[in-house]
């Protein structure tokens, strides 16, 4: 890991049973940086992220997210560190169904003591960045793809993370509202200096990304 | 906890909040009805003691008459000495003596069930003022008689006539409707407890069959603390002996037979069934809720959210879901205790309480009171069932709470 590296892991591999998904793998993410994994379809390219940004225990290897060692932390204090330093993007929005769009977008915020007010001022200034701030109080039923998956951008920046983990973030959304999600994520990237792993199975999409990290049966290729 | 998040989800997801709402208030309505009617069944079972103003009524079997003529005492009211209902009222617990001396009275021409009665008293008998119809109740000291309203048509019996019992004659001075009170002691003619008693010692037959003197009595209506009712009862048989009938609201309970008048155990073992019913019904409809959200409580994670975040948020869902279920049950309680207040209920007197002698037409037939049942939710009932549902709530979300937050975001946010 160097010290610009706000992502690292070491030696990383991921078991089901005898089934072997993730193979050794080692790489870095620099602060600020952009990368795309890509591959085909059950490579491994999702539990890789998963382990990199905690939400998955690797069977061996190491994982550093901002300084911290996270392979051996706990639930709880992974969920507090996901708190403070991470975001996150779902293919399939992942939304609250019954919640408004700046009560998604401060969902992060809830267990935090602050007031409604607080939240909903932080909230807004997101929505209002992502053209969404005539929609505020629409429930997710109530908007369309391209604005689901905006609402969940703006839920994966409301803590000021450090790095986005993006996995397939455009795949239910049709290609031009894709293109779309993907100028926002490069927006994002360049002036906000937030660092993304983008995982998807489009090349063309990954273009956008300053690198490229290609991953064949649980193992990176190139 | 945050309320806003708690208070859209039940308000947006109302189907799944119903059925949890329906399905506890069912169980809680369940279990507030069946101790209500079983408390009614108890409250009805006093009524028969407390229209006499009494907790127990106290009698003494004897003999039956050789002969049936002139005053005889009913074979299951015979002499309760002086001495005897001292003792009792000296008994720790009990407030107050009603006395009464019950005889039936076979002269050539009719028979007479007649009762000296005490003339200011607030047990016993002597309430029997209130049920005056007609002209008015005994006075001090002087020998007259009040006759019951339906003997008095039956016999063409008029205020101002003179009644003949034995050789005396005594004036009718007012009719009484006792079928307003009580069916215990109801009589045909109402004598000054002083008048019966003349009556009494100067009748060889009933002499003859049990002694008797002037201050005996051969019923006792006795006010007691209610706690002490059924030991008192058993005091009151050590003190009179085997032959003494003692009667208390249980034996009224008893004669009921109804199943929730049987026993406190039937009404314990029915209300854990019911509170056992609500708390699975709660379990079952909240794990299928929550088994729904799998992915929600994913995300909440995902995003930050400790296991204690989301088990206090899915316990302040259920605690409000099992409150409104609690609110809704006892409503629905509420409604059930008006609408069953209005079922009638029949109590029977024990037939050593019936005054009518058993071989005339009719004395043989079984007595009731009957009554609207006292069906209503007590307040300390109705505050139990909410704390209970609340308790179901903290209980059912802190359970199930737990299990989900144990789920592993990666595994249920893995596939979109």
């Amino acid at each position: 890991m160097t010290k610009s590296s706000i992502l690292s892991g070491t030696d990383l591999s991921k078991k089901y049973g005898d089934l072997e998904v993730v193979k050794g793998v080692s790489l870095a993410i620099d602060a600020g940086e952009f990368v795309c994994l890509v591959g085909k379809s059950g490579c491994g390219k999702t539990t890789l992220l998963s382990i990199l940004s905690g939400l998955e225990k690797p069977t061996k290897g190491q994982v550093i997210l901002n300084g911290k060692e996270i392979d051996g932390a706990s639930e709880d204090e992974l969920a507090l560190f996901r708190r403070e330093n991470v975001g996150f993007i779902f293919q399939s929005f992942n939304l609250i169904p019954t919640l408004s769009a700046w009560e998604n977008v401060a969902l992060p915020l809830f267990p935090i003591k602050m007031t409604n007010e607080e939240r909903r001022k932080r909230a807004k200034e997101l929505l209002d960045k992502m053209e969404l701030g005539h929609r505020i109080e629409h429930l997710p039923s109530t908007l369309s793809g391209g604005e689901k998956q905006r609402v969940a951008i703006a839920r994966a920046l409301v803590n000021h993370p450090k790095i986005i983990f993006a996995d397939e973030p455009t795949g239910n959304l049709d290609s031009s509202t894709g293109e779309a999600i993907m100028d926002i994520l490069n927006k994002l990237h360049k002036d906000e200096g937030v660092a993304i792993l983008m995982v998807t199975h489009e090349v063309e999409l990954a273009k956008a990304a300053n690198r490229l990290i290609r991953m064949k049966d649980g193992e990176v290729v190139s | 906890m945050n309320l806003r998040y708690m208070m859209k989800e039940l308000y947006y997801q109302r189907r799944r909040t119903l059925t949890s709402i329906l399905g506890l208030s069912i169980g809680i309505s369940l279990l507030i009805i069946l101790n209500s009617l079983s408390l009614a069944y108890r409250q009805a079972a006093h009524v028969p003691l407390k229209e006499i103003g009494a907790d127990i009524t106290v009698q003494r079997s004897g003999d039956v008459p050789k002969e049936l003529t002139g005053a005889v005492f009913p074979c299951s009211a015979v002499t309760i000495r002086k001495e005897e209902v001292e003792k009792i009222q000296k008994l720790p617990g009990v407030r107050g003596i009603g006395t009464g001396l019950l005889l039936w009275v076979f002269d050539p021409s009719r028979a007479w069930i007649v009762l000296g009665i005490e003339k200011e008293n607030s047990i016993g008998p002597s309430l029997l003022r209130s049920s005056v119809t007609e002209g008015r109740f005994l006075e001090d000291g002087k020998p007259e008689a009040l006759v019951e309203q339906a003997y008095a048509r039956q016999f063409g019996i008029k205020v101002g006539d003179t009644v003949s019992v034995t050789d005396k004659k005594f004036p009718v001075v007012g009719f009484v409707d006792a079928s307003r009170s009580a069916k215990i002691a109801v009589a045909n003619v109402y004598l000054p407890l002083k008048e019966a008693e003349d009556l009494a010692v100067s009748s060889k037959d009933l002499q003859s069959v049990s002694q008797y003197a002037p201050g005996d009595v051969n019923l006792l209506f006795v006010k007691v603390d209610q706690e002490k009712i059924t030991g008192l009862a058993s005091e009151m048989k050590g003190i009179l002996g085997n032959k003494v009938t003692v009667a208390t609201p249980d034996s009224f309970l008893k004669l009921l037979g109804s199943l929730f008048a049987l026993s406190d155990k039937f009404t314990l073992a029915a209300s854990l069934i019911a509170i056992i019913v609500a708390v699975l019904i709660a379990f079952k409809t909240m794990a299928g809720n929550i088994a729904e959200r799998a992915r929600e409580i994913g995300v909440l994670k995902a995003v930050g959210w400790t296991n204690r975040n989301v088990v206090s948020q899915l316990i302040s869902e259920s605690v409000i879901q099992c409150f409104m279920a609690g609110i809704l049950g006892l409503v629905i309680a509420l409604v059930a205790a008006y609408g069953l207040s209005f079922m009638k209920v029949n109590i029977p007197i024990p037939w050593e309480m019936s005054p009518t002698p058993h071989f005339l037409p009719g004395g043989g037939d079984q007595i009731f009171k009957t009554l609207r049942l006292p069906v209503h939710v007590p307040w300390n009932l109705a505050f139990f069932a909410i704390l209970l549902s609340i308790m179901i709530g903290g209980m059912t979300g802190g359970l199930l709470g737990r299990h989900i937050s144990k789920i592993k975001p990666s595994e249920v946010l893995r596939h979109d």
